[in-house]
């Protein structure tokens, strides 16, 4: 008789994933033990020697992390899978599992950390900041009302398409096709974190040069401004990025040296934020 | 403006949620209550000023628009963010006697914000080790087939890491903030050094923010063109970020189709440019 994996028991391995995916969360096994409780209902369901049981577990015990939004996918492939494996498909075993597994979780990181967290969640959070100008509730209520139908249906929706998909899905995912969205994505991506950078983070310098009537004929900010707009923002954002990649320096440290950068700057006169009572 | 021990716990309550491994999970927890602008309604309505709570909240949002931990590098740790530094940043507004709303007011919570996020990224390592413990649970109850437990070890058991590393942490921060507050107010005034420091960070900590995201998909000169494209878009034409991101999925758009184009008939391509080579 074929096996198949219950609505039920489905929904039930979902909700464990959208849930618990980093409760559990530590530097050696990140998202392991939510992945665990996820498919642990499915092996339930499939096998009913306590033996099989412990084989299917021990697939799922390798380290696993990812986006866990997108990630819901790989969770809902490997539920096709294992449903494969316990209706005795040959070329289903712990490795194939695995393997995909591991070659799923970088690139679905990659799109995820781009779409979801670089471009997704910043352009609704900027929508709703405008809307919360002047400390008015609706913009933090529209984020979390838009926020969170679009991650529970967008993770619903992933779970169950990994799901019928099976292992066509990885096909696509690590073809050529899937490395076209991907490339499109991550451009898509870049350009709206441009704009971010652009609206919402403003470095500017109070740096000027009077002559002797005490009017000022150089101000900086505004010769910097005629070279190409909000150029400081630019310059820092390119520092940064400097060395955190070519520098290989922690955020932490990047941040230490902000302060230093910041602290100089005050002295010499060239970051003036202009406080008065 | 005092915060009462009931306060200080829900605020506390509110951290365990919303962290980076928190137990509200990540859609709801992290990047939802976990966001700034989400705390500062949280912590309006804990406190008994909404408008407050949400300028200061908008004013932190924006240093972490763009928060990514990627691999599990945590720079700022929402839950000192948004359930320490706005309480604490609403108590210094007060205090100093500055408007919410005004420049000099958001530049101030920004600075706290930032400054308590930053430190709170120990909270963060810490819950990550005491997790530790529980997992080592999780294996033992695995060998033994005991699959149950791991239920208790993904859901129940961080809750104890949760208590130690976030709720206290919080109901002790938020209770000594005011005379905390007072104390930074007598030793540091607003027009000295240590201050004007203070609100510069604020306006440049954005920057390690859109470069820890610029790091994920920049790997060469040319992918910064995206990125520059899209500055310009905003900084030098004035568009707006749904309107950039319109732009922005028509270029994506042109992308896939000449990607899928240039690999639906690559041999017949090449072969024929082969040819001519030859034929020259």
């Amino acid at each position: 008789m074929e096996k198949k994996i219950s609505k039920k028991t489905l929904s039930k391995s979902f909700h464990h994933w959208y849930y618990g995916n980093l409760t559990c969360f530590s530097q050696e096994h990140m998202q392991t033990f939510g992945y665990l409780t996820s498919m642990l209902p499915i092996i339930e369901e499939l096998y009913d020697k306590k033996e099989d049981q412990a084989n299917a577990i021990k697939t799922y015990t390798a380290f696993f992390n990812t986006e866990p939004q997108l990630g819901a996918i790989i969770v809902g492939i490997t539920a096709g899978l294992e449903e494969a494996r316990a209706n005795g498909a040959e070329d289903v075993d712990d490795e194939t599992i695995n393997g995909l597994r591991a070659g799923l979780m970088g690139p679905i990181a990659g799109i995820g950390d781009s779409l979801v967290v670089g471009t997704i969640i910043p352009i609704l959070l900027g929508i709703a900041m405008g809307m919360s100008t002047g400390g008015s509730p609706v913009g933090a209520i529209f984020y979390i009302i838009v926020w969170n139908l679009f991650a529970y249906f967008g993770m619903r929706f992933l779970y169950y398409t990994g799901y019928d998909l099976g292992g066509k899905a990885v096909d696509f995912l690590v073809g050529a096709q899937g490395e076209a969205l991907r490339e499109s994505i991550t451009m898509l991506g870049g350009i709206v974190i441009g704009a971010v950078a652009a609206t919402w983070v403003s470095v500017t310098t109070s740096f000027q040069l009077l002559n002797s009537e005490g009017e000022a004929y150089l101000v900086l900010q505004d010769k910097l401004d005629e070279v190409y707009p909000s150029l400081l923002t630019a310059a820092f954002v390119m520092l940064c990025w400097y060395l955190l990649s070519k520098r290989k320096m922690s955020p932490i440290q990047v941040m230490l040296l902000l302060v230093v950068i910041a602290f100089i700057g005050v002295l010499i006169g060239f970051f003036d934020p202009g406080l008065v009572y | 403006m005092t915060i009462s021990w009931i306060q200080a716990f829900l605020l506390g309550l509110f951290a365990c949620l919303s962290s980076m491994p928190g137990l509200g999970g990540t859609s709801i927890g992290n990047y939802t209550l976990g966001r700034p602008l989400v705390g500062g309604l949280v912590c309006g309505i804990i406190l008994g000023d909404v408008a407050s709570g949400i300028l200061v909240g908008v004013a932190m949002q924006v240093v972490y628009i763009a928060l990514v931990t990627p691999g599990g590098t945590v720079s700022a740790d929402v839950r000192a963010v948004s359930y320490i530094g706005i309480p604490l940043a609403m108590i210094a507004l007060k205090s100093y006697g500055l408007d919410a709303a005004s420049a000099d007011g958001q530049a101030l919570a920004t600075s706290f914000g930032t400054m308590v996020g930053t430190l709170g990224t120990v909270l963060f390592y810490g819950t990550a080790t005491i997790n530790l413990a529980w997992q080592h649970i999780g294996w033992t109850a695995v060998e033994k087939g005991d699959y149950h437990k791991l239920y208790v070890v993904d859901w129940v058991l961080p809750w104890i890491s949760h208590i130690i590393c976030s709720l206290i942490p919080t109901m002790i921060m938020c209770k000594m903030g005011a005379p905390m507050v007072d104390l930074i107010k007598a030793y540091l005034p607003m027009e000295g050094i240590a201050m004007k420091t203070l609100f510069t960070v604020g306006s440049l900590l954005p920057c390690v923010g859109i470069a820890i995201l610029l790091k994920q998909i920049v790997t060469k000169a040319i992918d910064f063109v995206p990125f520059f494209f899209g500055f310009t878009l905003a900084a030098a034409l004035g568009i707006n970020l749904v309107s950039a991101t319109v732009i922005a999925g028509m270029f994506a758009l042109i992308n896939y189709r000449i990607k899928m184009i240039s690999m639906s008939k690559p041999a017949v391509a090449d072969g024929d440019f082969d040819d001519e080579e030859e034929d020259i």
